[in-house]
């Protein structure tokens, strides 16, 4: 992943974009639980939809334990389905 | 047997016995179908995040407890005629309370594996980079 700016061949934009982690992984956040409201509205905008991973960076199996923490919650109202 | 949790929203304005009554009721039926509790905790009044049977706010309470279908089946039933009672649900946490020893027994491993390696400061960083 670290190389990939190197392999770049010439012509190519040159932009660089801060790389973006789990945050799970890297706090050691091992539960995701659903009665954690504090945790999982940082990842439900203002909206209520369910961030997606391109923005958040979660990784994969941590995105997979979120969605279902966040729908557990929407389900005994802790988290909003949508907005009003 | 298997853990569950049972989290349940009474109508805020119950007084506080009627609360107590629906909690007696509940640890009668787990502890005559056979089933532990856990803990009883009465997570107080909170907002609803949207709007449940013309109520805006409700009144929490968590069950812990290990048992087995058929005590959740009843008290799911009991839960449903209850008038205050205006939404709950079952969580099972047994697969997540063992996925989560999982990791802790391998976290200590490696930290263990680690130490007597190359001493014990082997920092958080470090393990980072390995990952």
């Amino acid at each position: 992943m670290k190389s990939a700016k190197e392999k770049r061949p010439a012509g190519q934009k040159q932009y660089y974009r801060r790389k973006k982690v789990c945050k799970f992984c890297v706090e050691r956040i091992d539960s995701i639980n659903y009665k954690d409201v504090k945790l999982l509205s940082q990842f439900v905008p203002e909206r209520a939809k369910v961030m997606p991973r391109r923005i958040s960076g979660v990784c994969s199996p941590h995105q997979r334990l979120l969605n279902d923490a966040i729908k557990k919650a929407r389900n005994i109202a802790l988290l909003p389905f949508t907005t009003e | 047997m298997r853990n569950y949790e049972i989290m349940f929203i009474v109508n805020p304005n119950a007084t506080e016995e009627e609360i107590d009554k629906i909690n007696a009721q509940l640890e009668h039926i787990i502890t005559s179908g056979g089933g532990t509790i856990g803990k009883i905790e009465k997570m107080g009044k909170r907002r609803l995040a949207y709007e449940v049977d013309k109520q805006r706010e409700g009144y929490y309470v968590l069950f812990t407890i290990l048992g087995n279908g058929d005590i959740i089946k009843e008290c799911e039933r009991r839960l449903r005629v209850m008038d205050a009672v205006i939404k709950y649900i079952t969580v099972r946490t047994d697969e997540e309370v063992r996925r989560l020893e999982k990791i802790r027994s391998y976290r200590q491993k490696r930290a263990a594996r680690r130490g007597s390696g190359k001493g014990a400061a082997a920092g958080p960083s470090a393990e980072e980079a390995m990952q």
